[in-house]
């Protein structure tokens, strides 16, 4: 902004500077001489680089907390459109399920990788038939002790014991899940156990399972060796085949959260945004028409005062449940009510400003009527209109909240910041709480930040905070 | 001033009249799977009987002016799938008081919070009050409610170490519900008294109020809050009487057995016949409360003229 203008005033400051160079040097000469009129002088005494939309923007940059807000909204807004091009990403509705026990992937707690443990080199690992390109299916089970089996232990440790069976060397765990049957010196090597439980015998100690089901490693990393496997180096052990982590968990149908918030901000904004321009156009037109034109007042007051009067909420439950839920029968229901209050604003604003001199005297030009309503008035409005425009948003994502609550909004098939809400509900006082806390975070950011940015937006436009 | 009464009534009843028709134009689009306890079961001929005998397949005119006929005799018809066969204006009786007392109680602590609290904001700009209650007023109006309501119920039922669920009979039940109802209203005066104040302080009697010497606190108690509560008045009985309704959502979130919550209930048994008639006191609800807020203005705030307004243009 400042650099903009910069260049548009640089010419002018320029001779400015010049010719308050020149003057002081005139005065030194003769201090006392009388300032005749100079036609130069008299111009820049009315020189004024007041811009409207300058003042605008320099009195919205002042306020921090706004300014830092817009540039999370923008990023979050950027971020929410560019997320499934990303490397790595689930798509949103895809269950997920593991490639070897077809099990869902469900309630997986949210986690930055998805590597479950790491191996080191040298580590025997047990191969499970199943394997691609890259990856191999493996754990490191040699094989599982049927309860009350005697087996002895030949070293003991406070987390894994090492134990021999019919020939076998290898770990088994050493905790209340296992309930080893210990002598009363158990480091005193070796003597005979057993457990009450099947318990599962490792060849390191450590659980290289994800609960049970195998984990996935890079082929690069193992070699083959008898009928199983050794890794060469350092080798991660993931939860399923690839990368892609679970940033946000999963839900209990085995789904990406990350990927259903993404797109459920998607589908939340894309209401929003239609509806706040769906509203400020037919606010604006029926605003304008009601204002400018005398004999339409009477019957728009009337249709005013009949819509006015129905909770939005009534009108928004009544479609929604006489039509098929979906993302158009919201959008439908939200802007049937919302272009209201625009249309009002509107109407009240033009009334005032429509028989000003300035449009009087326009008139009597002979300009025309749309040339007045778009040059003349329209103009006046656009910060109230942008307002507006703002504040519908947040609350277009919280009826889309509301009426998913109720069980008149989108279907599951469709993601929405209103449906995982809904979803999460339910679980907020157990371990799997994420399921709420991520949608919610998002749609706070989201709603805080239109309502923030459009008021401090709405003090800037006004003239009376540009001094 | 009667001429004014009158004028405002009959406004009034005309909005209502279009209002309920609209509704009843509406609700006839619904699926007719709505008017039947036991859809599945029947043949085509015993729907046909039985559209008949509701006179549903009547031409739309001849059942809008039956419904007002009935209107007027105080039946709004009956359940068709919640309560089989009972009729909605005892059902509603039945559920109203408990969203009444509840809406009461609610108001009560909005106005006994969100004055105060405005006034303080007013009176301290850009002190503590004005940043925390200033805080709260964006809090409140841009998280949707939906979203703060569920972490108020869960947090705040293991804090106050009670159930999450509504019960008559232990008034520690009754607290989360009315705290919640009221936050909306509360950050409503709240915000718009502080506005009205400011704009009031900045007037000229504030001015010869001080030049004569009264104090702060006079001048904001007697002269500016009195002057600034006036608008505010228009506001109250709108939102008492949506308070009164209950709460659609709050009542369906702690199970409270009253409107707000039946209409809820209704909609996920797809009961047509009480679906329009609580959608439609909802509706009256709403021109009722303007009406009243409309009526009190001109009974307290002298300033307002009964005669033929000036033309605004």
């Amino acid at each position: 902004m400042g650099m903009l203008r910069k260049i548009k005033t640089a010419p002018l400051e320029d001779r400015m500077q010049q010719e308050l160079a020149a003057r002081r040097k005139a005065a030194e000469s003769d201090p006392f001489g009388f300032a005749a009129f100079d036609h130069a002088s008299a111009e820049m005494g009315g020189y004024s680089d007041y811009s409207y939309w300058g003042s605008t923007l320099r009195a919205f940059f002042q306020n921090r907390v706004a300014v830092m807000l817009l540039a999370v909204l923008l990023i979050l807004l950027v971020f929410t459109i560019i997320q499934p091009l990303l490397p790595y990403q689930y798509p949103a509705n895809m269950i997920i399920n593991h490639p070897t026990t077809g099990v869902q992937m469900s309630n997986i707690p949210p986690a930055a990788t998805t590597v479950k443990a790491v191996a080191p080199a040298g580590t025997r690992l047990i191969v499970t038939p199943w394997e691609d390109d890259q990856w191999m299916a493996v754990s490191n089970v040699l094989t599982t002790i049927k309860a009350r089996t005697e087996f002895t232990v030949v070293e003991y440790g406070d987390a894994y014991c090492r134990v021999e069976l019919d020939g076998q060397t290898g770990y088994v765990k050493n905790d209340f899940s296992t309930k080893l049957k210990l002598p009363e010196n158990p480091a005193e090597v070796p003597y005979s156990s057993r457990s009450n439980f099947p318990i599962q015998l490792y060849t390191a100690p450590d659980d290289y399972t994800n609960n049970g089901a195998p984990l996935f490693a890079s082929r690069d990393a193992l070699r083959a060796e008898g009928d199983g496997a050794v890794t060469t180096q350092e080798c991660a052990l993931r939860i399923l085949p690839g990368k892609a982590p679970f940033l946000f968990g999963t839900n209990n149908l085995g789904q990406d959260l990350w990927a259903l918030v993404w797109r459920g901000t998607r589908t939340s904004l894309f209401i929003g945004f239609t509806v706040a321009v769906i509203e400020a156009l037919i606010g604006i037109v029926i605003g304008v028409l009601w204002g400018y034109i005398r004999s339409l007042d009477r019957l728009l007051t009337a249709v005013y005062n009949v819509v006015d009067n129905i909770p939005t909420t009534i009108v928004l439950i009544l479609i929604a449940y006489i039509m098929r839920p979906g993302v158009r029968t919201l959008i439908f229901a939200m802007c049937l009510t919302g272009w209201v209050g625009m249309a009002r604003f509107i109407r009240n604003q033009i009334i005032i400003i429509r028989d000003r001199d300035y449009n009087l005297a326009s008139r009597c030009l002979g300009t025309n009527t749309t040339r007045i309503i778009l040059r003349n008035l329209l103009p006046y409005l656009v910060s109230v209109i942008m307002l507006r425009m703002a504040l519908a948003v947040p609350g277009a994502i919280g009826s889309e909240v509301f009426i998913t609550y109720i069980g008149l909004g989108l279907p599951v098939s469709i993601p929405s910041l209103g449906n995982l809400i809904n979803a999460g509900r339910k679980l907020i006082s157990t371990s799997q709480s994420y399921q709420l806390v991520f949608p919610t975070i998002v749609l706070s950011i989201i709603t805080i930040s239109f309502y923030m940015i459009g008021n401090a937006f709405a003090d800037a436009a006004d003239p009376k905070n540009h001094v | 001033m009667a001429r004014y009464v009158f004028k405002r009534l009959l406004s009034a009843v005309v909005t209502l009249i279009v209002i309920l028709t609209i509704v009843f134009v509406l609700v006839r689009q619904m699926p007719i799977e709505g008017y039947f306890d036991n859809f599945d079961k029947l043949d085509e001929t015993m729907i046909t009987a039985k559209l008949n005998q509701m006179g549903l397949n009547d031409p739309m005119h001849v059942q809008l002016l039956r419904f007002f006929r009935q209107l007027l005799r105080g039946d709004l018809g009956t359940s068709a799938r919640y309560r089989v066969g009972a009729p909605i204006g005892d059902i509603i009786v039945q559920k109203a008081p408990l969203s009444i007392e509840l809406g009461v109680l609610s108001m009560a602590l909005a106005m006994l919070l969100g004055i105060p609290l405005g006034a303080a904001m007013a009176r301290a700009k850009s002190k503590f009050w004005d940043k925390f209650g200033t805080a709260f007023i964006v809090f409140v109006n841009a998280v949707p409610a939906a979203v703060y309501y569920i972490y108020l119920q869960s947090y705040g039922s293991s804090l106050l170490k009670t159930s999450m669920l509504f019960s008559r009979d232990d008034w520690r039940t009754w607290i989360l519900p009315v705290v919640s109802m009221s936050l909306g209203n509360i950050a409503y005066y709240a915000m718009w008294l502080r506005r009205y104040m400011v704009d009031e302080m900045n007037k000229d009697y504030v001015k010869l109020a001080r030049a004569k010497g009264l104090s702060n606190v006079k001048i904001t108690m007697g002269h500016v809050f009195r002057n600034a509560f006036v608008p505010m008045i228009q506001y109250i009985p709108t939102s008492l009487m949506f308070t009164v309704c209950g709460s659609i959502y709050i009542e369906s979130l702690y199970s409270v057995p009253g409107m707000g919550g039946l209409l809820v209930d209704v909609i996920n048994r797809q009961d047509n016949p009480m679906v329009q008639a609580i959608v439609m006191i909802y509706s009256c609800v709403g021109i009722i409360g303007l009406l009243l807020g409309d009526l009190l203005m001109a009974v307290i705030d002298p300033r307002i003229t009964f005669a033929k307004k000036e033309d605004m243009r």
